[in-house]
Order: structure tokens, then C-alpha cells, then sequence
């Protein structure tokens, strides 16, 4: 019973920050229809550059935090311009393949200017000594990381509902004809939705990299986003953000019990099994939207 | 489709339907033909073979992917999964206990069958489609994002899983099954180096390429043209659009079961590192490059793509640097491409073609 309540618990905190990038994929997805395949790059980029303000130049980690969120909202932006937008309107094999060259020149990218090596944040940002509540054990990094994204979610569904930018995206989600013949941007609002979905995956990538420290798979964590956004149904923002929790805790469940029967990394492919597998049973998902398609 | 030179006209059915409706086309893939069987091989060197081999692997490793995204319409990214199978079960049916003493006993059964390497290629044609089906299923009830991420399980779930953790184990060694040079024959014809590899590899390639133009123009490609261009439509004009689907799966499988069993004789070992999630990619690059629907823009792509690996190792300086430029490169042209170039090579080809045959009456 402790064990699954521990399981629960840090299934939870592991899934809020899978819930904070599968909420960037969202935005991306509903905004533009963009389906991007490059949100493991996106977190790693956020991750080194946090890094390396932090390491290299001895700024405070909230500072480096905020300074990620900047390089990541700036890339966002140069990003759209200059690889989404050309190719508004094409089909849907073209805009996700684009996202896979960017993923691949992302990742080049990173390698050549970080290495390979596993790097931490040194001096360790949190401490190492894990918080005991009752019977349960946390470490402070997954707080960290649950705080972290439980304010940047708070302040990205505040930016969706209520701010004036938020709503030309969800008009703009809506339908996008009737959006850009009242006046909305729909340019602007890309731009937005790539620079959110950057600046999410950014500090996704920085408290997933510092759990185990930070190389290149991290990359690989931040593709469970995929499942997560499958379960959410592709275009739902609570959706995604339930399917992140969804997936982190059975991602924990799956490590704690059953590692021991069929052992060697089912953890990692079980989010993506259990996926392949609601999507014969619900092809839209938990809360997408139902397409009806016509000739 | 092409345009006839200038002044030749077809005069029956049966030359419109032809395989080479001119006689100047049969000449000119003849001499290709010739060229590639007789000249080059000898003419070559082993290093220059190698990476024809290597070319040839992907075009047919890529073949499967035309036939899924650019015939049917059905987004794979996880095909390396089925080319790890072909691979897998090809080695493992191939290899006897004398080559790998160290097999566990219990798989003694599988492992030391010693099947002839032509069966072993069936055998793994069969098992990858088999399994390639399998991944399908979910394409009678999903489509676009769904299918992706399904083949995205297929690869992870195959590759990192069963084959990493189990199918590597059979071995007893650890992670690879070692492949002895010479264990590997086709009758007499023992498949040593580079040059017996090339042969097999332009057999291959000759064979899978006439039979996916062929494929296009029986009643399953027709079928899965009309799925790809608009799947609903194709439902109602009664193609039983699930049986065709999962058809496509199951041709693809083989095709990628048919290379992963052809790149064996190439590997000194075979690992699970060489199916990784970015080879997949990798192939849907080569035809997003060539062309998507055409199977020679899938040839193209693989060409242009493995020649940019060759140069940017060439210029690149340290080992572990390559890695890096070797991304950068795919992704960058990928990009580019798809901006710039959108119908791939192919459609360049065929302007230059055009060209050439209207001339000088050109009225397009």
C-alpha cells in the first residue's frame, strides 16, 4: 500500500512536467495544426541553456530559469519565421517531417556545443537529501519540478483564458476563417503558440535533466509527451494536462511492479504501448474533439 | 506521368501498357543495367563498393516506406523495427552452433538450425510483414497523427525492447550475434566481401524496384492510390480500404524484412544500435527528398543522401564531431528540401527529361 502510494506520488510530480510540455504541444497543435515531432529538442535546448548559465556563469538559478525562458521564446519566434510559415497550408506529411529535420538539426546542434557527456547543475540546486512526509519519500528536485510546473501551468491557462492574445488563440483554434475575417493574426498567434510551446519544453527539459543528470536522452524523455497529448486528445489543453499526469504515474506504476516480471526498460515503452492501445478503442482520444469527415 | 519524345506516338494498347513504351527507354536502363552488373563491380574499388552496398540498402529499406507514406498514404516512423526483424531472424536462422558456440542451450532448438541464407531470407520477409501487420492493426481505426505514433511504439517496443533486452539474449553474448565471414551462402557462392554484397544488393535492388513500378499498376496499388489520395472516397467506390491497408503493411514488412536480411552480409555483427529510432527517420528523409509516390525518387533520395554522409565524413575532423554534422546535415536538408524543393528529385528528373524529349518543340 505505502509502495503504491509513493508510486502515485511521484508518478504525479514526474507527470506535471510531462503535463507542462505536453501543454506547449497542445497550443502548437490547436493554433496551427501543426503536428511536432521536435519537442524532445525543444527540451534539451532549454536544458543546456539553463545549464550553462548556471554553471558557466554563476547566475542564480531562478535568474538562468528566466533567461532559458527568454532563449526559448526567442527561438520560438525565429523558428516559426523561418521554417513553420513557408509552409502553412501543406499537408500534413510535410509540416511533420519538417519538425523531424528540425529535430535532427536541433540535436546536431546541441551535441556540437555541449558534448555528450552528462552534465549536472554544479553547485546542486537542490539538495540531495530526500523529504519525508508521513510514510512517503520526495526528492526535492521532483517538488521542484511539480512547483515549478504547477505555476508555469497556472500562468500558461491564464495567458489562454484570459489575456487578449489568449483568446485570438482560441478563436483562432476554433476556426480559423472566421478568426482572420475579424481581425485576428493568425501570424501572430503561430508565433506565440511556438514561443510557449519552446519556453514549456525549456523548463520541462531543465528539472527532467536535473533528476539524472543531463545528456542527450533527455531528448527521449521529452517524446512521452506524445502519449500524453494521444490520451489528452490531440486539441484539448486540460486533456494534455491530464494525460500528462496519466502517463507519468503509469510510467511509475509499470517501473515499481512490473520491472520485476518482464524486466529490462518497460517503463519506458509502456506509455507508448498503452497508447497504441487506447487508440484502438478511442481513436480521438479522452477529450479531442470528434471529426466527422466528409468527401 | 512521362511525355513521349517528340514525333513517336503510341500506335496499340499493349505498347501504352508496356514496361518500357519506348525502345530508346529499354536501351537506356539496359546499358544502365549492364553498366551497373558488368563495369562497375570490376572497375570499382572496395571502398567505392561499400558504399554502393550502402546505398543499396537504404533504397530498399526505403522502398517500404514509399510504399506505406507514398503509395497508401499511411505515415510510418518506425520502420528500422521491421528491417531489425528481417535482420534478426535472417542472422538467427542462419547461423549454426559451430558459429556461435556459446548459445544457451534452451534456444539450442532455433539457433542451430543452420538454414540455407536464400530460406533465412524468406523466413525473414514473412516474420517482419507478419510483425509489420501487427503494428497496422490500429490503421482500420486511426489515421493521420494516431498511425505515427503507433509506428513510433512499433520501433521503440521492437527495437529497445524485445530485440535489446530478449532476442539479444539468445546469443549468450551479450548484445550482438557475431556473423563469421564466410557463413553466409547462397549455394556455392559464398557471400565474403563487398563485391559478392554488391551483387546481391543490385539483384535486390533490380527486383524490388521493377516489382514496387509494377505494383502501382495492379489492382492492390490501385487500391492503395485511392486510399492514399482520399481514403473515404476509396471506401465508397467499394475498396475494402482495412484489407488493403493492413496489405500495405504487410508488403512493406517483407520489403523491410528483404533488407534488413540483405544488410547481414555487410555487418560483422548485428546489434540492436544499428535500428535505431533515427534510421527510421533517416528513410523518410530519403523519400521526402526523392519524391514522395516515385520509385525512382526514392533511388534519388538514397544517392543524394548517402553521398552527403560520405562528404561530411570526409571533411569532418574528429570522429565524434561527424555524429553531430551528420544531423545537421539530414535535418538541414530535410528542411530545405521541403521548402525549396517540395517534389523532391524526382520531379527535377522529369523536368530534365521533359526537356530533352520535347526538344525543340517544347510547348509546355
Amino acid at each position: 500500500m505505502e509502495l503504491l502510494l509513493q508510486l502515485l506520488v511521484s508518478g504525479i510530480l514526474v507527470g506535471s512536467i510531462y503535463a507542462l510540455v505536453a501543454l506547449g504541444w497542445t497550443l502548437i497543435y490547436k493554433s496551427s495544426g501543426v503536428l511536432n515531432l521536435a519537442m524532445g529538442e525543444l527540451t534539451l535546448v532549454g536544458a543546456y541553456v539553463c545549464l550553462s548559465l548556471y554553471n558557466n556563469w554563476g547566475v542564480p538559478f531562478p535568474v538562468a530559469v528566466l533567461g532559458s525562458l527568454v532563449m526559448g521564446a526567442i527561438l520560438g519566434l525565429l523558428v516559426e519565421r523561418l521554417v513553420l510559415r513557408p509552409l502553412i497550408g501543406k499537408p500534413v506529411l510535410t509540416v511533420i517531417m519538417v519538425t523531424v529535420g528540425l529535430s535532427f538539426l536541433l540535436r546536431g546542434l546541441v551535441g556540437l556545443i555541449w558534448g555528450t557527456d552528462t552534465v549536472v547543475f554544479d553547485p546542486p540546486v537542490f539538495p540531495a537529501e530526500p523529504i519525508r512526509i508521513g510514510p512517503l519519500i520526495i526528492s526535492p528536485v521532483f517538488l521542484g519540478g511539480f512547483v515549478a510546473s504547477l505555476i508555469l501551468l497556472a500562468f500558461f491557462v491564464w495567458f489562454f483564458q484570459g489575456t487578449r492574445w489568449g483568446l485570438a488563440m482560441q478563436a483562432t483554434a476554433d476556426d480559423q476563417m472566421a478568426a482572420l475575417s475579424l481581425g485576428v493574426s493568425a501570424k501572430l498567434v503561430y508565433a506565440i503558440a511556438w514561443a510557449i510551446a519552446f519556453m514549456a519544453a525549456g523548463v520541462g527539459g531543465i528539472f527532467l535533466g536535473s533528476i539524472n543528470g543531463l545528456n542527450i536522452s533527455v531528448g527521449h524523455l521529452g517524446l512521452l509527451v506524445l502519449p500524453a497529448v494521444v490520451l489528452g486528445g490531440l486539441n484539448s489543453v486540460p486533456g494534455a494536462i491530464a494525460g500528462g499526469l496519466i502517463i507519468g504515474v503509469l510510467q511509475n506504476l509499470t517501473g515499481g511492479y512490473l520491472d520485476g516480471f518482464i524486466p529490462g526498460g518497460i517503463k519506458d515503452i509502456f506509455p507508448l504501448a498503452f497508447m497504441a492501445v487506447i487508440l484502438l478503442f478511442k481513436p480521438y482520444g479522452l477529450w479531442g474533439w470528434v471529426k466527422i469527415e466528409r468527401v | 506521368m512521362f511525355r513521349l519524345p517528340a514525333g513517336t506516338y503510341f500506335q496499340s494498347y499493349r505498347q501504352a501498357h508496356s514496361f518500357w513504351p519506348t525502345r530508346f527507354m529499354a536501351f537506356r536502363m539496359i546499358v544502365l543495367l549492364i553498366v551497373l552488373f558488368a563495369v562497375v563491380p570490376f572497375t570499382f574499388s572496395n571502398y567505392a563498393l561499400s558504399i554502393a552496398n550502402r546505398i543499396g540498402y537504404t533504397i530498399l529499406a526505403a522502398m517500404g516506406v514509399q510504399l506505406l507514406i507514398g503509395f497508401t498514404g499511411q505515415l510510418t516512423l518506425g520502420h528500422a523495427a521491421f528491417v531489425a526483424v528481417g535482420a534478426y531472424v535472417s542472422a538467427i536462422f542462419t547461423l549454426t552452433a559451430a558459429d556461435n558456440a556459446s548459445f544457451s542451450p534452451f534456444w539450442g532448438f532455433l539457433t542451430q538450425t543452420g538454414m540455407a541464407y536464400p530460406l533465412s531470407i524468406l523466413l525473414a520477409c514473412l516474420i517482419a510483414g507478419l510483425w509489420s501487420v501487427l503494428f497496422g492493426l490500429p490503421s482500420a481505426r486511426v489515421k493521420g497523427f494516431g498511425i505515427i505514433l503507433t509506428t513510433m511504439a512499433a520501433q521503440f517496443i521492437t527495437v529497445d525492447f524485445v530485440i535489446a533486452q530478449y532476442v539479444s539474449q539468445i546469443g549468450g553474448r551479450g548484445h550482438y550475434f557475431s556473423i563469421p565471414p564466410g557463413s553466409l551462402k547462397i549455394g556455392g557462392w559464398a557471400l565474403t566481401g563487398d563485391r559478392d554484397a554488391y551483387f546481391l544488393m543490385l539483384i535486390l535492388v533490380t527486383g524490388v524496384t521493377v516489382a514496387m513500378i509494377n505494383w502501382k499498376r495492379t489492382r492492390p496499388g490501385r487500391a492503395w492510390i485511392a486510399i492514399r489520395d482520399n481514403d473515404i472516397a476509396a471506401e465508397i467506390l467499394g475498396v475494402d480500404i482495412v484489407r488493403y491497408k493492413l496489405l500495405a503493411y504487410f508488403a512493406a514488412g517483407m520489403l523491410a524484412g528483404l533488407a534488413g536480411s540483405f544488410w547481414i552480409t555487410s555487418l560483422f555483427f548485428v546489434s540492436p544500435e544499428h535500428f535505431v529510432w533515427s534510421n527510421s527517420l533517416w528513410w523518410v528523409g530519403v523519400i521526402l527528398i526523392g519524391g514522395v509516390g516515385a520509385v525512382d525518387g526514392t533511388i534519388f533520395g538514397a544517392i543524394f543522401l548517402e553521398l552527403m554522409l560520405v562528404l561530411v565524413n570526409s571533411f569532418a575532423v574528429a570522429n565524434i564531431l561527424f555524429l553531430y554534422f551528420k544531423d545537421i546535415a539530414f535535418g538541414l536538408a530535410v528542411i530545405l528540401f521541403l521548402l525549396y524543393e517540395p517534389n523532391g528529385l524526382s520531379y527535377r528528373w522529369w523536368q530534365v527529361k521533359n526537356y530533352f524529349y520535347l526538344w525543340p518543340f517544347s510547348y509546355k
